[in-house]
């Protein structure tokens, strides 16, 4: 046995003198190395050997092992670092082909801006509810404060399923579903289609808002410039002028327009912004004393504010999109864009 | 809302103010600019001339040769107009000049005598449609000077978005109240106080209801000489889009845009019996014809004008073709009055008929401006229609209202606006536009609104008027002290937003379309007639045929986007949408609204990924189910073939979806339940869609599927012993389903097999007719020890009699 061990060491040993690859190392690996190797099946064969012979054997087959391994790894070290300098020379790869990667799809731009949005809010620590896009005439108006045969029905272009049934033309019914079944304090967004009978170059017959609302004890009208101004700022990532002006939304008291410096021209005057330089991104308000009342909220103790948004006008705004229908489309042309 | 900068001016000096700055003031108070236009720039280089000799032309009798002094120069010009004389100051477009209508004028010669520019018509700068012979200024008018500025032309209009609140400010008047107040500067009106000499004994006026027609007034004025209106009244009305018709009537529409009043002027000698009558429609009177010549629906809601016998005008809305001023009139009737919104509104709905006056009775008119404007009429019918007003007449004024008056608290507006302002601000504040206040006690203000702000009812308008007056933009920006609160986020919602991303993720667009739809839609995909899909909500106003329906389904408006993106080459599709569907519940209830996605696939499989890298091939219905596998996978959602475990279905030929392909279509069920299916697309279903390829869809209801309980994610340990692969060829007769093995090798009950997974379906060459070659590949491993060779050969013998038994197969080697 221990001339066995000592040919099966020489020939291994001059066996890895001749190789110069990893493929034949690791050959080499197997052949002597290994769990079933030819070291190994000697090693289990030492229960054979009489009890005298044993340790010596033993320590002498360990070494031997120890010893090839020992040459085996410097081997394989060797053959490492020079491969390297090998593989350059000997395959030539033209790197300026694409890479190997299956193309993906796009969000729709219109998801990806109420995502956006939604975030923003999600952050501020407002949760997200979502309502019926064919609504009661109760929630569109008059829980808003807008009666039958008031002239603010003329802002909405309404398309009516029967005398009582239409399609929402704002979010802002949720206001009204929301605190019906909810007490304050809340902070609510709630994003969606939306429709007007309405159709040309600026109006496509639905589109999506979001309405937000808050509501809680000593609420202010600093506060709403507060919150959307942070949203404002977030949204358009940088430190735009803003600017808030009077309006008349039926279902807040003091009702604002919020402008931002037009983001095309930056504020001197194009196309985009009437020459005026500035762009109308949303509105809010206060919400009307009376619409707390019809929820049952008393308007003494609570206060709170409202505010809706149009994503494709957000959206036209950010992308440089001159065409609301493109968003209906759905030409991969337009949606690979974003 | 439009004005011009100079009639403002009438009414409050904005000396030392641009238009851009007087748009801006009025933008920031609440009464949006909508746009700032200067007037007459077409005519910006015409100037004004005087003719100092005229003489016939030598070679034409129509014609005069004029010397015409423009300044300091003096131009020969040829002039066809018969009112062409020496001392004429008229109006010259010289060389170089474009007129309206883009006329180029050029130096030339007419009939060999050399003419240095145009003497002008009214028509041919677009002034009015005279064109009677050139313009005739002013004898004192100098020569040479800009034509539009010596003849007051030079102006602003201005557009103003009114919001509906606003009804004070629908009028010339109103608009200068808020920029006096904002510029505290007086505001000059033109008549105030006025009030009617009771009583008229030429004519009565009774009113049936006070709450239909609060107040009505009238007087008349007598030889009246109707004619055309002076110029600049003529220009007030035509810069704002008003035609003018004749003096009188002019003056009651300037008279409306000035006051916001609408006003009517009757011809006395068509009223019977002297008399006017403000009521309901008698049953009989069913139709009612207004001074534009149609023939009008009454309702016996509505409200009439009526003389002695009939209606004369309907009210606040129109007047009558029957009473209208013409140019015979010599005595005139003029109506100041007052009717309610509500009615006035319901009526011009109606009838489809919006005019500037009901513009004005729908939001409100103030019952005590009517006389002002009434006298401001008389006043200007007497000036230049010749008229002569009797001084009395006669005003029913029954629905008077008592003056508001609200209590306003200090405390509470500071705190809803998050200023600290005091009482004497606020006083001061409202006071600016005419509101009194008066203080109470430190904290509380009296506080009397003027009638004309009809929008000002509560504590809380007059907090808006506050902040508006206060200026929004000096409000401070803070941010509210809220409770902490975690904000509760439906779970739908969320698992929405990561199917979206996922899909995109294997190549999937996301498509949104309208919710409505074609009707013809439901044909063109051959529901059945008993399909509930057929079952449409109906819009009762829609814009076009093509969104007259809520949607049912989702496929038609992605099979339309198909078409679109394969007629601009862009052959290979993969769209999802996800997005509602509606189903009619009861008559007069909103329908339900259910949550379904969908998506078509059509072209290279891998779309426009490198062709170097992926060869191009074509999708088919594979694709499809696997994009639904692979949906049903991110949900947690376990496939299994148990009738009661989610699992995909080969519908029978009543069962499939009526446009998908026979054997080409799966459902996706659960017990009895159809969540969805998939599917190729019929190519005579996508002929109707205008396509010529294969398309292939998945369609799930998703709402349904959010609400089923996902596998929880639970570790199990990590096998230590190897495993041992072991791939066997079966034959098996062609109707044998190679899913149906791999389930019944996962169902064998033999612990050892791990995995099981299909390699290769072959039929053809070398395999018997009938039958098929199925090639699996299944893993053996033991949580316990090594296998050996003997245990691999044991399960593997077991399994392939397993296999013959069931499904008459055999090894393909054997």
């Amino acid at each position: 046995m221990e001339l066995e061990l000592q040919s099966l060491e020489r020939e291994a040993r001059q066996l890895l003198e001749t190789l110069s690859d990893s493929h034949g190392l690791e050959e080499f690996r197997i052949r002597y190395l290994g769990r079933k190797g030819q070291f190994s099946t000697i090693l289990r064969k030492l229960g054979t050997v009489s009890e005298e012979d044993r340790p010596r054997l033993g320590l002498l087959a360990n070494s031997l092992k120890e010893n090839i391994e020992r040459l085996f790894t410097e081997r394989l070290t060797e053959i490492q670092s020079s491969s390297g300098a090998n593989e350059k020379s000997a395959i030539s790869l033209d790197l300026t082909l694409p890479g190997r990667i299956m193309e993906t799809g796009r969000l729709h731009p219109v998801t990806q801006i109420m995502q956006e949005v939604c975030a923003i809010f999600e952050n501020l620590g407002f949760s997200v509810a979502e309502g019926p896009d064919v609504e009661q005439d109760y929630y569109n108006f008059e829980a808003l404060n807008i009666p039958a045969h008031h002239p603010a029905r003329d802002m909405h272009d309404t398309f009516y399923v029967s005398d009582s049934i239409l399609l929402r033309t704002h979010t802002s019914p949720m206001q009204a579903r929301i605190m019906e079944t909810r007490q304050p304090p809340l902070r609510v967004i709630a994003p969606g289609k939306v429709y007007r009978c309405d159709s040309d170059i600026t109006h496509t017959p639905m589109f999506h808002q979001v309405e937000g609302f808050l509501v809680d004890k000593h609420v202010s009208f600093a506060d709403l410039k507060g919150v959307l101004t942070v949203f404002t700022q977030k949204m358009f990532e940088q430190e735009l002028p803003l600017r808030f002006r009077p309006s008349f939304f039926p279902f807040t008291e003091p009702s604002a327009e919020v402008d931002i410096a037009c983001v095309i021209c930056g504020g001197s005057g194009c196309r985009v912004c009437k020459k005026s330089g500035w762009l109308e991104i949303l509105g809010s308000g206060m919400i009307d004393p009376e619409v707390f009342r019809m929820v049952g909220y008393d308007p003494e103790v609570y206060s709170g504010f409202a505010f809706g948004l149009g994503i494709e006008r957000i959206a036209m705004l950010k992308y440089g999109i001159d065409d609301i229908r493109l968003y209906y489309e759905n030409d991969q042309r337009f949606l690979s864009q974003f | 809302m439009k004005f011009t900068l100079d009639w403002l001016n009438q009414y409050v000096d904005t000396e030392g103010l641009t238009a851009e700055q007087l748009a801006d003031h009025l933008t920031m108070l609440g009464l949006e600019v909508d746009a700032v236009l200067p007037l007459f720039q077409d005519l910006a280089d015409l100037k004004t001339a005087r003719i100092t000799t005229a003489v016939p032309h030598p070679e034409a009798d129509r014609l005069t040769l004029c010397q015409v002094a423009v300044g300091t120069e003096t131009l020969q010009i040829v002039c066809g107009a018969p009112n062409a004389r020496a001392g004429l100051a008229t109006v010259v477009a010289l060389p170089g000049t474009i007129l309206p209508g883009n006329v180029k004028i050029k130096k030339s010669k007419v009939r060999g005598v050399e003419s240095c520019g145009m003497l002008c018509s009214e028509r041919e700068l677009g002034l009015s449609d005279s064109h009677s012979g050139i313009m005739e200024l002013p004898e004192d008018t100098e020569h040479g000077q800009s034509f539009i500025k010596a003849m007051g032309l030079e102006d602003t209009l201005i557009e103003v978005d009114l919001t509906p609140n606003r009804a004070d400010c629908a009028s010339v008047i109103g608009i200068a109240r808020e920029i006096a107040g904002k510029i505290h500067r007086p505001l000059r009106l033109p008549v105030q106080n006025a009030q009617v000499a009771q009583t008229s004994r030429a004519f009565t006026v009774d009113v049936e209801s006070s709450e239909l027609c609060p107040r009505y007034a009238a007087r008349l004025i007598t030889d009246i000489k109707i004619g055309p209106s002076p110029l600049w009244l003529r220009n007030r009305l035509s810069v704002i889009g008003l035609r003018s018709i004749n003096n009188v009537v002019d003056i009651t529409n300037f008279v409306m845009m000035e006051y916001g009043q609408p006003l009517h002027a009757f011809d006395f000698d068509n009223l019977e019996n002297g008399r006017i009558l403000v009521r309901a429609p008698r049953a009989e009177e069913t139709t009612f014809t207004t001074l534009d010549g149609m023939e009008r629906q009454l309702t016996p809601d509505m409200l009439l004008i009526c003389d002695g016998k009939r209606p004369v005008a309907l009210a606040g809305i129109m007047g009558g073709m029957n009473s209208e001023v013409t140019e015979t009139t010599t005595t005139v009737l003029l109506e100041s009055a007052c009717f309610n919104s509500v009615s006035i509104r319901k009526t011009a709905r109606r009838l489809n008929l919006a005019t500037d006056a009901s513009y004005r009775f729908e939001r409100g008119v103030d019952p005590e401006g009517v006389c002002n404007a009434m006298d401001r009429a008389v006043q200007l019918f007497c000036e230049f229609a010749g008229g002569k007003a009797e001084e009395n007449g006669v005003d029913v004024y029954g629905g008077k209202l008592p003056l508001k008056s609200l209590t306003l608290r200090v405390s509470r507006t500071s705190d809803l606006l998050g200023i600290s302002l005091s009482a004497e601000e606020i006083q001061e504040l409202l006071e600016s536009i005419g509101i009194r206040v008066k203080q109470k006690d430190g904290d509380t203000l009296w506080v009397n609104p003027p009638s004309f702000r009809m929008d000002i009812e509560r504590e809380a308008d007059l907090v808006e008027e506050i902040a508006r007056l206060y200026g929004y933009n000096n409000i401070p920006v803070s941010l509210p002290e809220v409770h902490l609160s975690y904000p509760e986020q439906d779970s739908s919602r969320l698992k929405r937003a990561e199917i979206r991303r996922f899909l995109t993720g294997i190549g999937f667009s996301e498509a949104i379309n309208y919710s409505f739809s074609n009707e013809k839609y439901i044909d063109l995909l051959c529901l059945s007639a008993n399909d509930k899909r057929r079952k449409v909500v109906r819009l009762l106003n829609p814009l076009s045929e093509d969104q007259a329906v809520m949607r049912t389904l989702l496929l038609p408006g992605l099979l339309e986007n198909v078409n679109r993106n394969i007629r601009f080459q862009k052959t290979a599709v993969k769209l999802f949408e996800i997005g509602k569907v509606f189903q009619p519940t009861k008559e007069g209830q909103q329908p339900e609204e259910i949550t379904r996605i969908a998506g078509v696939l059509c072209g290279n499989r891998h779309g426009y990924s490198p062709i170097l890298h992926f060869r191009e091939e074509d999708v088919d219905v594979l694709d499809a189910k696997g994009a639904v596998e692979f949906i049903l996978r991110q949900m947690r959602l376990v496939l299994d073939i148990d009738t009661d475990s989610l699992r995909f279905h080969q519908p029978t030929d009543d069962e499939i979806e009526p446009f998908a392909v026979v054997g080409q279509a799966l459902d996706l069920k659960q017990g009895d339940t159809l969540l969805g299916s998939l599917g190729k697309i019929r190519a005579d279903v996508l002929r109707g869609f205008g396509i010529k390829h294969d398309v292939y869809y998945f369609d799930l209801q998703l709402d349904l599927l959010c609400t089923m309980k996902a596998s929880p994610k639970a570790f199990s340990a990590l096998p230590v012993y190897p495993a041992v692969k072991r791939d066997i060829a079966l034959i098996v007769p062609m109707g044998v389903a190679a899913g149906d093995m791999v389930q019944a090798i996962r169902r064998s009950g033999d612990a050892l097999i791990e995995d099981v997974s299909l390699f290769d379906v072959y039929q053809g060459k070398n395999i018997k007719n009938g039958c098929k070659s199925v090639a699996l590949s299944i893993t053996y491993r033991s949580a316990t020890k090594t296998l050996t060779e003997k245990n691999v050969e044991k399960s593997n013998t077991k399994l392939v009699s397993l296999l013959t038994e069931k499904f008459g197969a055999h090894l393909r080697d054997a």
